[in-house]
């Protein structure tokens, strides 16, 4: 049957999607549709991309990872820059990762390495508002209270807007504590992340504010819920809809309340031992456990903080025991459980820090600051796997190949998520912001 | 370009008067029409001037027919395009009524070379091909760049003609220059299609590069567009209607001509009107006022559509001063009927909420539902006027909008802000005097004053924006970069009004503190140009500092001099949205033409009020209180229910978070606790913006980062939510042992006297009997567990919509 409806469809600037367009062709049923304007339509459409992910998982690895101790090793360069850790083969010929990776190296086909990622700021709160804004920080470095985005929007408030809610779970969620960059800026509090503020190993989690609190008394939750419902109807019958528009909220928030799927959705602790395990019983492996459930439940962009990658001083013992290996269980097992639940390719997983780590080990056997070289990890969502882009000098000090920045970086998420990056909204001021300024699309990512 | 025969002029300029005599019953505008150029186009309006139609707009549904054929064509929107040279009639036909329209097209076999300035720019503008998220933002899309909305034409023909090693344009073979190709997206376009292929858009560019990309002509430079003329300039429409628009831009030399097809619209309510690319105007079924703002080459023109609701009759209500005969008149002319006075208790909630930013306690709202006295509500509006809470509530206000972030201007600055509005507003000291020593502020940022707002304000492009945002209601900040799109406003404006900061300096003092010292200064170059530009305020001569030391005290002279246009309106208009919901200008710090008040005469009564007033808040703010209008209820009627600019009935408003928290301390009876300071302090008397708290955060805080009042969100959030339902820390607030529910509990009044109770702490009134009788439920579900009975009802007040806002 020839579908005339396109509702559903992501469309392109001029309202024929590519795939309606071949089908048009195909059909010629429409009469005026040239063989000129059929080329002309496909010439357009290939310049879009069919968005195939639905959500994100955004791991972010707060702090600042040292790229060539984990996915740009330089086994050629001297000691003091290639550290302690060997390079290892991975499963995908010729791509080398550190033998502190064992099982991320196990599933490279699944994931692509990009070596290439850089930007010139050297602050934590300033790097983490530029990843997560796309825009340079108008602060100085420093400890900043959140939100710093005081302005601009991060990339889940953008996902949030403009995808918007899959079923009850509200669509950014930050866990396991507020992502410091990662508000909505001027998109308002409508925007801003549901913040899980609590931690998932912990066997007493819970969602705050979720179930009520205070004394339980006998049939609490259904004699309140009459009571709200009665008083409020009332008001509804003596005033106008104003107030009934303006707590749209208020049932959402219900909704999440009782919803059964998010319930659900939030009990961790519903998942089996070994797949807990899987993912290690650690803050990040939780995390990713939870963002999981939470996608699967229609959220669509899952922020998770994982704090700690600030390594100045004598950083080895603690990349070896806990940080990395936590990171390596924690990523592989995500990425495999979204695959073997025929999740991975409508999830984007996303793993990334603030910035790099320099390149020559410091007096203190740490490694300081470097945004000039970071690595980032894709994984689903549409990303072409199994692929190294990019890569840094021989002491991984800036990108050698395919340049990537944060605008690029933030117009690739959008792309694969169907936002579309040069949607325009105006700030307090009348000003035009776009999604994303400026950037381009990761070349060979999709 | 070659000189028009004069004669040619001479008919452009007759053929837009207008020919009513031709037709019996209808009008055509213009009677005649000229073509000048192979992609020039007119406009034309069809008005049935039956006096039962209104004046209607029939444009789109009159036949045309054009003979000979070959010489124009016209579309269904009736807008006239030349074929050839020649001349040609047109008939329009419209319900047997007929006339007919002379068309003569000139300059098409031959035409007059394309103007960059005037013919390519305003496609790049419509198109938004160098809109801010195009490549009209600072580093351009894609490696090529345009000036945002065209403001700099020399630099957009440099960038088409010369950049990128001339790539843009092909003179050997225009059509394939690199401009047309993707502006018609025949080569792929991140943009899409912006120029129709073929169009006449399409035609004009290559056309232009045909004849060698001339930038302008000699003649032509000196004849800019000086004006556009939209017409009509006002109307009103009933719900449903259109309106087609015709827009003429009249250059130096005097010639006219139909830029209908290239002017940029939009309108400032279009909830209420709207107008689509073409100009033409659909009215929805929404009543009030909108203004459809005309753009062209820099020129602005303004359409101002009124749709009344037609068969509304009502009696007017009272009058007790200028605001409500303003307010009753304009309601009249729109057919919305005000609503009903509001009760008592709604009045004193209300008022209370807003002008102390507290809730009153339920002794208040016994007291003044038992008081019998005629003025009481006036006595009352005098004595929230003189409650202490006034000079909280009204100083955390001024805090957040002088950006007091103790962060950025540390501790001692935010107390030393807060200790100068505190005095300012205990005194009630003259807004104009106020405005003064904020412009002239000097010494040490740590004394009483409000020095530290130059701290965040250090370079003088910044302190000009916040100055004219915050006193003059002028958003200025557009002109930091460009020509402002929808005011007079240039680069020069900016510079001009910056100068008079170029003299402060923050000095560091011996114990660390620092001061503001403020003495000569210099004009500021033009950010474009680089030639200086004297020191002016907006829209006045260039300042004289002869006599002053410090450049800022004659930039504070003009700001409270009693002929400011701007002054008294932004205050005035200030201190009415935080009172009605929302700025007779909204936003409120947007004044400009483009932008009218949605009543014009009340905002001008208002600023001459303030004026009249010496700028004594306390008594503008009586006046505003004692008005019919702000005592209308909520509560709408079949007639005003959609109405949000008009003030026929009184508006929800979201609390701020500071003032939600104090009232659900008060309504449960257990203060909060704020870390740090002492006990009993309340939300609204805390300066530390930055104190940590669950409850600020998710509610939404202003961040100080801004002189906006649009900092505060208005959107309630789940979490928001979520957290009065059911956060342990309302919870426990609820069962507290001391609590009012607890006290109320252990106290012999009857079930029906503690509901009487909670009532009257959390909304300010009694129960209606309904209400009475669900509440009696919980306890009569409890059974002996009064406790567990009275914290559900005081829960679910507490989470009840009434609660929760403002009304």
């Amino acid at each position: 049957m020839f579908k005339v409806t396109i509702g559903n469809e992501r469309v392109n600037c001029d309202g024929v999607s590519r795939r309606h367009a071949m089908r048009l062709g195909a059909s010629g049923l429409i009469g005026g549709l040239t063989l000129p304007r059929l080329l002309e339509m496909h010439v357009k459409a290939a310049t879009k991309v069919t968005p195939k992910a639905k959500s994100c998982i955004f791991l972010f690895l707060e702090g600042g990872p040292p790229h060539q101790d984990m996915w740009d090793p330089k086994p050629e360069a001297p000691a003091e820059i290639r550290g302690p850790f060997q390079a290892i083969q991975t499963n995908v010929p010729g791509t080398i990762v550190t033998d502190q990776l064992p099982l991320c190296s196990k599933i490279a086909d699944k994931y692509t390495i990009v070596r290439s990622h850089s930007h010139r700021i050297n602050g934590h709160t300033t790097g983490y508002h530029y990843v997560m804004t796309g825009r340079r920080p108008s602060f100085a470095d420093g400890d900043n209270p959140v939100p710093n985005n005081e302005f601009y929007p991060s990339i889940g408030s953008v996902v949030s807007r403009e995808l918007g809610p899959r079923g009850a779970l509200p669509p950014y969620i930050n866990l396991p504590h507020p992502m410091a960059a990662g508000g909505p800026g001027f998109y308002g509090a409508e925007h801003a992340p549901f913040v899980i503020e609590a931690d998932p190993t912990q066997p007493d989690f819970e969602v705050k504010d979720l179930q009520p609190g205070g004394r339980k008394t006998k049939n609490r939750s259904s004699v309140r819920r009459k009571l709200l419902e009665g008083i409020d109807q009332f008001e509804k019958a003596t005033n106008s809809g104003q107030a009934v528009a303006m707590s749209t909220y208020y049932e959402k928030a219900l909704s999440l309340m009782t919803s059964p799927a998010a319930k659900r959705a939030f009990d961790i602790h519903a998942e089996p031992d070994s797949v807990r395990d899987a993912y290690g019983r650690t803050q990040v492996g939780q995390c990713a456990l939870l963002a999981r459930r939470l996608i699967e439940a229609g959220c669509r962009f899952v922020g998770v903080d994982a704090p700690g990658w600030d390594v100045h001083f004598n950083c080895f013992p603690s990349l070896r025991t806990d940080l990395i290996p936590y990171t390596d269980r924690a990523f592989s097992a995500l990425v495999g459980d979204l695959e073997q639940r025929g999740m991975l390719d409508e999830t984007l997983v996303i793993m990334m820090g603030e910035m790099g780590r320099t390149p020559r080990i410091n007096a203190r056997a740490g490694r300081d600051h470097w945004s000039m070289a970071q690595t980032i990890i894709f994984a689903g969502g549409g990303v072409k796997p199994g692929q190294v882009i990019g890569a840094t000098d021989k002491h991984a000090t800036a990108p050698t190949t395919t340049p990537v920045g944060v605008n690029d970086l933030l117009r690739t998420v959008s792309t694969l998520l169907g936002v579309d990056p040069d949607r325009v909204y105006y700030g307090p001021l009348g000003r035009p912001v776009p999604i994303v300024d400026g950037g381009k699309i990761i070349d060979g990512l999709i | 370009m070659p000189k028009l025969p004069n004669c040619v002029l001479l008919l452009l300029a007759l053929s837009s008067l207008a020919a009513e005599a031709s037709a019996e019953g209808l009008r055509a505008e213009p009677a005649q029409v000229t073509l000048d150029s192979p992609e020039s186009s007119q406009q034309l309006l069809i008005t049935d001037l039956d006096p039962r139609a209104r004046q209607r707009d029939v444009t789109r549904d009159a036949v045309y027919r054009i003979a000979p054929k070959q010489i124009a064509t016209i579309d269904e929107r009736g807008l006239v395009r030349p074929l050839a040279d020649g001349q040609a009639e047109l008939s329009v036909e419209f319900q047997g009524q007929q006339l007919t329209v002379a068309i003569s097209v000139v300059g098409f076999s031959k035409p007059r070379p394309v103007s960059f300035r005037h013919e390519i720019i305003p496609m790049l503008t419509k198109a938004r091909c160098n809109s801010g998220g195009c490549h009209g933002k600072a580093e351009g899309q894609n490696g090529f760049r345009l000036s945002i909305f065209g403001y700099d034409p020399a630099s957009d023909y440099h960038a088409l003609v010369y950049e990128s090693r001339g790539r843009r344009i092909a003179p050997a073979c225009p059509d394939h220059s690199l401009l047309v190709l993707k502006a018609t997206a025949r080569s792929p376009h991140g943009g899409g299609q912006k120029v129709e292929p073929g169009g006449y858009g399409d035609r004009r560019l290559t056309r232009w590069i045909q004849e060698g990309a001339p930038f302008e002509s000699a003649d032509e430079s000196q004849n800019k567009v000086e004006r556009i003329i939209v017409h009509p300039a006002d109307r009103v429409l009933f719900a449903g209607q259109r309106q087609q628009l015709q827009v003429t831009a009249i250059d130096a030399s005097g010639r006219r001509y139909d830029v209908t097809a290239e002017a940029e619209y939009e309108s400032n309510a279009s909830s209420i009107a709207e107008a689509d690319s073409h100009g033409l105007i659909t009215v929805s079924d929404i009543p009030g006022e909108a203004a459809i703002l005309v753009r062209f080459l820099g020129q602005v023109a303004v359409c101002r559509v009124t749709s009344p609701q037609p068969n509304v009759e009502f009696d007017r209500p009272p009058e007790r001063g200028f605001i409500d005969r303003l307010v009753w008149d304009k309601l009249q002319r729109l057919g919305i009927e005000p609503s009903q006075e509001a009760d008592d208790a709604s009045f004193l909630r209300r008022v209370c909420l807003d002008t102390i930013g507290t809730l009153p306690t339920s002794d208040e709202v016994v007291g003044f539902l038992k008081d019998k006295r005629s003025d009481k509500r006036a006595r009352l509006v005098d004595e929230l006027l003189q409650r202490d809470e006034y000079v909280d509530y009204w100083t955390m206000k001024w805090l957040d909008i002088l950006r007091a972030d103790q962060l950025k201007i540390s501790p001692q600055g935010t107390v030393a802000m807060q200790r100068w509005l505190r005095r300012a507003f205990t005194e009630n000291r003259p807004f104009d005097q106020m405005a003064r020593e904020l412009l002239t502020v000097q010494g040490n940022t740590s004394a009483e004053g409000p020095g530290s707002f130059y701290k965040i304000l250090s370079k003088p492009d910044q302190a000009a924006q916040a100055v004219s945002q915050l006193l003059l209601g002028v958003r200025i900040e557009c002109a930091q970069c460009h020509h402002h799109p929808s005011e007079r406003w240039s680069q020069a404006d900016y510079v001009g009004l910056a100068g008079f900061f170029t003299g402060i300096k923050l000095k560091k003092l011996p114990n660390g503190e620092q001061a503001i010292v403020s003495r000569g200064g210099k004009d500021l170059p033009h950010p474009r140009h680089g030639e200086v530009v004297a020191a002016r305020a907006l829209g006045a001569d260039p300042a004289d500092f002869s006599r002053a030391t410090d450049r800022r005290q004659i930039l504070a002279d003009w700001v409270t001099s009693n002929e400011n246009p701007y002054f008294s309106r932004a205050i005035a208009n200030r201190l009415w949205s935080h009172y009605f919901g929302r700025g007779l200008i909204e936003p409120i710090d947007d004044t400009r033409r483009t932008n009218p008040a949605s009543n014009e005469p009340l905002m001008r009564a208002l600023s001459k009020h303030m004026r009249d007033e010496k700028f004594d808040l306390r008594e503008f703010t009586r006046t505003l209180l004692n008005s019919r209008v702000y005592q209308s209820s909520s509560r709408t009627t079949a007639s005003n229910n959609r109405d949000r600019q008009n003030f026929s009935h009184a508006a929800y408003k979201t609390l701020p978070a500071e003032v939600l928290l104090d009232a659900i301390s008060q309504s449960v009876g257990v203060p909060e606790e704020f870390n740090g300071w002492p006990s009993g302090y309340r939300a609204i008397q805390v300066w530390d913006n930055r104190m940590p708290s669950y409850f600020f955060r998710i509610f939404g805080r202003p961040v100080r980062a801004s002189v906006c009042e649009c900092e505060r969100s208005d959107q309630p959030s789940i979490a928001q939510a979520l957290h009065l339902l059911n956060s342990p820390e309302i919870a426990g607030k609820i069962e507290h042992r001391h609590g009012r529910a607890r006290r109320l509990v252990n106290s012999d009044l009857s079930a029906s006297e503690i509901i009487d109770q909670l009532f009257l702490s959390t909304v300010s009134r009694y129960p209606r009997k309904g209400e009475r009788a669900l509440m009696m439920e919980a306890f009569s579900n409890h059974g002996n567990d009064r406790r567990a009975a009275a914290e559900d009802v005081l829960w679910a007040l507490m989470n009840s919509r009434e609660f929760v806002f403002n009304h």
